[in-house]
């Protein structure tokens, strides 16, 4: 009987819509800026050494072919950390997450040995595992190890009881439980900590880089920093942060491809 | 009655006092020194103690920082008016842009003082490895590339004829974790300060082959400044000097001494070691030992400043353009030795 009335639509506040070029435009503009600020003096390159000057620093590493020794020298070291830390943490983490008695044990020795700083070990590390590749995977590895422990066994506790339940009373038996139930729903918060971890590799490698590396990403920052050559510096931190978007990058495809049955 | 009356007058008195010393500390004019608490910049924590900046007018802030690098970033950056340290590649890099001067000495290796020692591991000692001309091809730990050590091995190769190139140094960022590659025997030598040396030798970890000082001495560290300083406040620049020179003065005094290469407790010996305990917040024992020279009236020993700027462009740590002639400011202090012609 009455008109209908058009009703516009209310409902898309924060609806989040991808912005492409938006990102990319702030960043130039940020580096445009700092440009400037270094071109006209307002910021003594004494204190910030101008884009340029780091891009011509980066430029002469890739030119004279130390830039690629130090990338694969900390990729290795990385990847080897990392990939160590993560299979321990997991491990200790399903524990954790599963049995009551490897949680009544394993649980206060994470909190007590999680908070002690890697740089404060790095003597011991050095008396025990010498000052070769060892002792640098092992300081990435234990960084990455508690993060993944208590990342996994928070996601096991996250999965959704009810679930777990129903799979018992079908009386599924316990692999399957866990294989099939407990693993998949613990996965997101897994792979989130994936995400974390990987950063803290990337923290850790200047820590790890401190112990006699000629070669790295650390090692390279290291001595810029105890030079005070502040482009060369800013070039070494320029590659970390590439280093950790491009890490950022496979994660998101991994996430997206584990994750697909959500 | 009597009483109030007293409380009264008592009052008046302290408060004359009050405005009194509010009137001095109007005059006095606020400096800030960066330093590392090293008995190598004890003229500076002598000179506060007995007051002479304070006669000069000065009220002098000392901040003590951890690491060497620190200092010349901190005057650059104008958290420090004066710096005291060491002289490493990395001060170089700052002063050649232009922001800071030397113009004056600290400590210097010097010929019977035992500031740092060359060591080998009991390892390396064990494969013939005890002369000094033995490092080429060998394992030294260091704490970073740049450093003092890293220039002490220059100096020594350039000495003894061995290319520095051909020693691999190890660059362990701290002097903990020097001591630990040193203790596992992880590297073949070391070179360390006299304290972690001597621990290290008791500890059995290896020995002491010989001490930088008598081999080849050197101008360890410098006080410096920044130029804006120099243009804007010289009076205040030189009124420092002064007072860091007679703090010099005592420290030389009580410390430089030697009879036959043995340490002579100087006169003010005991008031100075104490004043020095005071600062470095370490007991008079430890203070003891390691005691640098210091030249007793801050000059320089130009010419190392120059081949230290030569050395660190041959190895490419310092930059081609930075030029030793004008990071120096030899005008605040009399009698500068060992000029370049």
């Amino acid at each position: 009987m009455s008109e209908a009335r058009p009703v516009t639509f209310r409902g898309g506040g924060f609806v989040v819509v991808p912005k492409k070029g938006a990102a990319l435009v702030a960043f130039v503009g940020l580096i445009a800026l700092w440009e400037v600020s270094v071109r006209f003096g307002w910021i003594s390159p004494i204190f910030l050494p101008s884009p340029t000057s780091v891009v011509e620093a980066f430029w002469e590493l890739a030119v004279s072919g130390t830039l690629w020794l130090h990338i694969g020298q900390s990729l290795k070291r990385l990847l080897g950390g990392w990939t160590l830390g993560t299979v321990g943490g997991l491990a200790l983490g399903f524990a954790i997450g599963v049995w009551s008695l490897s949680r009544a044990v394993g649980l206060p020795l994470v909190s007590a040995l999680f908070p002690i700083p890697k740089i404060a070990l790095l003597p011991l590390l050095i008396l025990w595992l010498g000052i070769g590749e060892t002792s640098k995977v092992a300081t990435i590895a234990l960084g990455v190890f508690f993060p993944t422990v208590i990342a996994t066994f928070s996601a096991i506790d996250g999965v959704p009881r009810n679930l777990i339940r129903m799979g018992q009373s079908f009386n599924l038996p316990a692999a399957d439980v866990l294989r099939k139930i407990v693993l998949p729903g613990a996965l997101p918060g897994i792979l989130a900590g994936f995400r974390i971890t990987a950063s803290i590799g990337l923290i850790l490698l200047v820590s790890a880089e401190m112990i006699g590396a000629e070669h790295g990403i650390g090692a390279f920052i290291l001595q810029a920093g105890n030079l005070m050559q502040t482009d060369q510096l800013l070039a070494g931190v320029v590659m970390l942060s590439v280093l950790g978007l491009l890490i950022g990058t496979g994660l998101n495809r991994l996430e997206r491809r584990l994750l697909r049955w959500r | 009655m009597i009483l109030s009356r007293f409380a009264g007058l008592a009052a008046l008195v302290a408060l004359l006092a009050l405005d009194a010393s509010g009137a001095h500390a109007q005059q006095m004019q606020k400096v800030t020194v960066g330093l590392l608490k090293l008995s190598s910049s004890g003229a500076v924590m002598i000179a506060r103690e007995k007051g002479y900046f304070r006669e000069q007018g000065l009220d002098a802030d000392l901040k003590f920082f951890t690491a060497a690098q620190q200092v010349p970033v901190a005057v650059t950056s104008g958290d420090a008016d004066f710096g005291v340290t060491g002289l490493t590649a990395g001060f170089y890099n700052l002063a050649g842009r232009g922001a800071l001067k030397i113009i004056g000495a600290q400590s210097r290796e010097e010929k019977g003082y035992q500031l740092n020692a060359y060591m080998v591991t009991n390892k390396a000692a064990e494969g013939g490895f005890a002369n000094l001309k033995d490092f080429a091809g060998k394992r030294l730990a260091i704490t970073t590339t740049g450093s003092t050590f890293h220039y002490s091995i220059g100096i020594l190769a350039a000495k003894y004829g061995f290319d520095v190139k051909s020693v691999t140094l190890v660059p362990l960022q701290s002097l903990p974790n020097m001591a630990a590659a040193f203790k596992g025997a992880q590297v073949d030598a070391t070179i360390a300060p006299v304290t972690v040396a001597r621990q290290l030798e008791a500890e059995g970890a290896g020995k002491i082959i010989g001490w930088v000082g008598d081999e080849t001495p050197w101008q360890l560290g410098a006080l410096f400044t920044s130029p804006k300083l120099i243009t804007e406040k010289r009076a205040t620049v030189e009124k420092f000097v002064r007072a860091y020179a007679k703090g010099a003065r005592d420290y030389h005094l009580a410390f430089n001494a030697r009879d036959k290469g043995q340490e002579v407790r100087g006169p003010g010996y005991d008031e100075a070691i104490a004043l020095l305990a005071k600062s470095l917040e370490q007991p008079v024992e430890r203070v003891r030992v390691g005691l640098p020279y210091v030249d007793p009236e801050a000059r320089l020993n130009v010419g190392d400043v120059y081949n230290q700027v030569a050395f660190w462009q041959s190895v490419a740590l310092v930059d081609r353009t930075v030029d030793a002639k004008a990071i120096l400011d030899l005008s605040f202090v009399k009698g500068h030795f060992n000029l370049p012609k």
